[in-house]
């Protein structure tokens, strides 16, 4: 197949993210070496697009105007469509975030094409392209075939390694704004409220996870499992039980309810491991639990228990932690 | 306001999962199925925009196989949406995400609508794709991680946030548009008996599938598997906190090299 690859980038600070260099790796995997193409939409999407060739791709597409920024998801599917066809892509490849998988869902939709998202595997098979996929919280994995002309795949955060450093001087060409349907412009960004994260990173974005739960007792004990997060570079999650007794924000709810995530670490302080929380964290690849009760279900599904009291414990840890990374 | 808030049939999140005789699939045999947790949320949401907003309704739509379908868009009813449409498919099988959609999409453009709201994803194929190509084929505006949805019916405006990787983004939108609701901080309510017994005799109106689309059929499962059962944890002996914390950092960074 000689056909392109587009990879829809996001950056951050004007570099590549690290979701967008993981689909460079996926894109690379299954295309021919010089057909991976990049593509960037933003209001200063030039310079960011540049950083492509940081990464080995040639070929570059933009979009960029002031007006991108506050502009919908559903503007950035638009631009990518159209940089698709000036580039002759038949399969886009998007990082694992809330915009990757709006514009697969949009583009999947234009061209008639299949769409998976969450992937963990991406190969060829003959004609069509097999992926695989965790379903059902991370209790099940499906492998599908994605057959036809064209197909676009977002991939699972974390399930790859970022593209390495390979830097080239790509060349760079502009996809026009009017290629958008005037409705979706409308739409009005008031602000924007950067979160106070205690400068950790986001809990869908973390390569370690560390969560809290019922056995902290208090909103006043949850310093212990932040300062074990901040040892590790980790964020902070919290169970259902936490977030509703208004411990933490609901925004750190790791769950059916909260969120999915399935970093290379997690560990799960004091929390009992109810199916509501499993499904949201049973796919990290090791998960240690930390609880008082040698009975909670959290250490079937784990990899590493310690039966303590994690007041004895957390903070043991992260001096341990600290040490060992000549903190 | 009129809105619309879409749902889908998943299997109970307590269901043990078993793999179908065809290897291909979950095995849907005797599985008791529910509303998705999500869009229990986006149900919970849309009945409190209505409560707020007086002369809302609220219509709920579906597309999926019998009977599951019709008994989520029953549960809908007895929460309290006003009306109920039901796009039926083949049975046995969900439809594939942008199937889905389009089917949706039938239902939607045939109800009222200022605002679509959807879950940000089913609990059985995890795959978050229908609200934004619902909006592709509406050819409206799509918002994904939307936390706190109000009306400002003065202005005819939606006004609410999105939960981003970066933070928090305020908007303000004139309607049409779908929202994805980024997760459950509402606590969802529960039908009471009464209620539950009127919804068995409501109408459901349907919408037959569009016969000319064309099947995105182009995504097939080819395997479905279950993990190898998880042997439980290695539990850690110690005698002191401070030996527990230097048994485990050896493990995370010697056999399961997750810690530099």
């Amino acid at each position: 197949m000689t056909a392109a690859t587009l990879v829809v980038g996001e950056a951050h600070d004007g570099s590549l993210s690290g979701a967008t260099r993981e689909a460079l790796t996926v894109a690379r995997a299954v295309t021919a070496p010089g057909d991976v193409v990049g593509f960037l939409a933003g209001p200063a999407a030039r310079s960011a697009a540049a950083d492509f060739g940081r990464f080995g791709v040639a070929r570059v597409y933009f979009a960029e105007d002031p007006k991108l920024d506050g502009a919908t998801h559903s503007v950035s599917a638009h631009l990518a469509a159209a940089a698709a066809e000036d580039a002759g892509a038949n399969l886009i490849v998007v990082g694992g975030t809330a915009l990757g998988r709006d514009i697969v869902a949009r583009l999947a939709t234009r061209w008639n094409a299949a769409v998976a998202t969450g992937v963990t595997s991406l190969v060829r098979a003959g004609e069509a392209l097999e992926v695989r996929r965790p379903v059902f919280g991370g209790r099940a994995t499906e492998t599908r075939r994605l057959e036809g002309p064209h197909a676009a795949v977002a991939v699972r955060p974390h399930a790859f390694a970022a593209a390495p450093e390979a830097p080239v001087a790509p060349s760079l060409s502009a996809v026009a704004l009017d290629r958008v349907p005037a409705a979706l412009w409308v739409p009005k960004r008031l602000g924007i409220e950067v979160t106070a994260r205690g400068g950790g990173p986001s809990l869908g974005d973390a390569s370690i996870v560390v969560s809290g739960g019922r056995g902290g007792r208090a909103a006043e004990n949850f310093h212990l499992v932040e300062e074990l997060a901040a040892s590790l570079g980790a964020a902070g999650g919290a169970s259902r039980a936490v977030t509703d007794a208004g411990w933490r924000p609901a925004t750190f709810q790791v769950g059916q309810t909260g969120k999915t995530v399935s970093p290379q670490l997690y560990v799960a302080v004091g929390i009992s491991g109810a199916i509501q929380h499993l499904v949201g964290m049973v796919s990290s690849r090791t998960i240690v639990a930390i609880n008082s009760d040698a009975s909670a279900p959290i250490f079937k599904v784990a990899d590493y228990g310690i039966v303590g009291d994690l007041f004895q414990i957390l903070p043991a840890l992260t001096a341990e932690i600290r040490r060992v990374r000549g903190q | 306001m009129e809105i619309v808030v879409c749902v889908k049939p998943v299997p109970d999140p307590e269901t043990r999962l078993r793999v179908g005789a065809d290897g291909t699939s979950v095995d849907i045999e005797g599985v008791k199925f529910v509303l998705a947790g999500y869009d229990e949320s986006a149900v919970e949401q849309a009945l409190l925009l209505k409560e707020a907003t007086p002369g809302s309704k609220v219509h709920v739509v579906s597309a999926g196989p019998a009977p599951r379908t019709e008994e989520v868009l029953r549960a809908s009813l007895a929460l309290g949406c006003d009306t109920a449409t039901w796009v039926e498919t083949p049975p046995a099988v969900s439809p594939d995400p942008v199937s889905a959609a389009r089917a949706l999409a039938r239902a939607v453009a045939a109800t009222p609508h200022d605002l679509v709201l959807c879950g940000k994803q089913a609990g059985d194929d995890e795959a978050g794709l229908v609200p934004a190509a619902l909006a592709e084929l509406l050819g409206i505006p799509d918002f994904s991680l939307v936390v706190d949805l109000r009306w400002d019916a003065a202005a005819s405006r939606l006004r609410f946030q999105r939960s981003t990787e970066t933070g928090l983004e305020r908007w303000e939108v004139s309607p049409p548009c779908v929202i994805a609701l980024q997760q459950a901080w509402n606590d969802p309510r529960t039908a009471k008996l009464p209620a539950i017994l009127k919804s068995r005799k409501l109408p459901i109106a349907k919408v037959p599938p569009d016969a000319g689309a064309v099947p995105t059929g182009a995504s097939r499962a080819a395997k479905f598997e279950l993990p190898p059962p998880r042997t439980g944890a290695k539990m850690i002996e110690f005698k002191t906190p401070e030996e527990a914390a230097q048994k485990l950092v050896q493990l995370l960074k010697e056999e399961a090299k997750v810690f530099p």
